[in-house]
């Protein structure tokens, strides 16, 4: 999941070498936290969070069907 | 589009030459020099300049870039999330939604659908995105997961055409159950011709809806 997370990013901010994407599990939850340059921020969020939630959407697809939650940060 | 070749007195009046004829400028075409002109002595032993001049058909070149530049981020990004499926690529369909259709095809594709076509969406907006920010600039382009879209904008103008007539029969508004924004333009569009009805959305976000009511004379 975090390589999804981190192709899309890089994919559509302006300072791909400064995304960083970090994993962890913990109690069957997944986090996932996305970490941009401030530049980009607006960027991954998207207007009214749109992005963020499209990104959230999908990796809670990949979720269902590896049978555990996860969720995504922007930090 | 075909090249032409020019002949003139040097280079320079041969490219003039051949852009006047193809009317073109400059920037819009790419420039061969098939044969540099000889000016000999006298006028004996000289030769004319020969150019090849080849129009760039710029907004083809950049929609099939904008097409590629799609198919590999949506391709890349079906494989980060660890489903295998191809990528069909299919022209716009008049009256619905401009740009050409990227249809993904393969197995288990219900997942990739969602709820109200909300994973779709999500796929098609993140593509959308990969693509405007690697090209500088916004293209128009669909997803659809094995002609789910397609199947549904089919059924969705003839359900409008049919509410249209029992608007027109009873006089009474109908609203409909609520819709996604691609999906509430095809009910608009498909009622945009009709006589004596017009429709509105209302509502906000996911709770949006058309209603089709007797247009007001």
């Amino acid at each position: 999941m975090k390589e999804l997370v981190e192709y899309i990013a890089k994919s559509i901010v302006d300072a791909p070498d400064q995304v960083i994407v970090t994993e962890t599990t913990e109690e069957g939850v997944v986090t996932i936290k996305l970490e941009v340059a401030p530049e980009d921020k607006g960027r991954v969020i998207g207007k009214q969070g749109r992005v963020a939630q499209a990104m959230r959407t999908l990796i809670r697809v990949m979720a269902v069907r590896k049978g555990t939650r996860a969720q995504l940060e922007i930090v | 589009m075909e090249s032409l070749e020019m002949r003139g007195k040097n280079v320079k009046e041969a490219i003039e030459l051949a852009l006047e004829q193809l009317g073109r400028e400059r920037e819009e075409v790419e420039i061969t020099v098939v044969r540099e002109s000889k000016s000999g002595i006298l006028g004996i032993g000289s030769e004319e300049a020969i150019v090849k001049v080849t129009p760039i058909d710029q907004t083809e070149t950049s929609e099939d870039e904008s097409v590629g530049v799609a198919r590999d981020a949506t391709l890349e990004i079906l494989q980060y999330m660890e489903v295998s499926a191809s990528v069909d690529i299919e022209p716009p369909v008049p009256g619905e939604m401009p740009g050409v259709i990227l249809n993904i095809i393969g197995d288990d594709m219900g997942i990739l659908i969602g709820r109200r076509g909300q994973t779709l969406s999500s796929l098609q907006q993140v593509v959308r995105l990969i693509v405007s920010h690697r090209l500088k600039t916004w293209v128009p382009l669909n997803l659809d997961v094995e002609g789910y879209r397609k199947r549904r904008y089919a059924s969705l103008k003839i359900l409008a055409k049919h509410l249209g007539e029992q608007v027109l029969e009873t006089g009474k508004s109908v609203t409909l159950e609520p819709m996604p924004s691609n999906e509430r333009r095809i009910v608009h569009m498909a009622l945009a011709d009709f006589p004596g009805v017009t429709t509105v959305s209302v509502g906000e976000g996911e709770g949006r809806k058309v209603i089709i009511s007797l247009k007001k004379k």
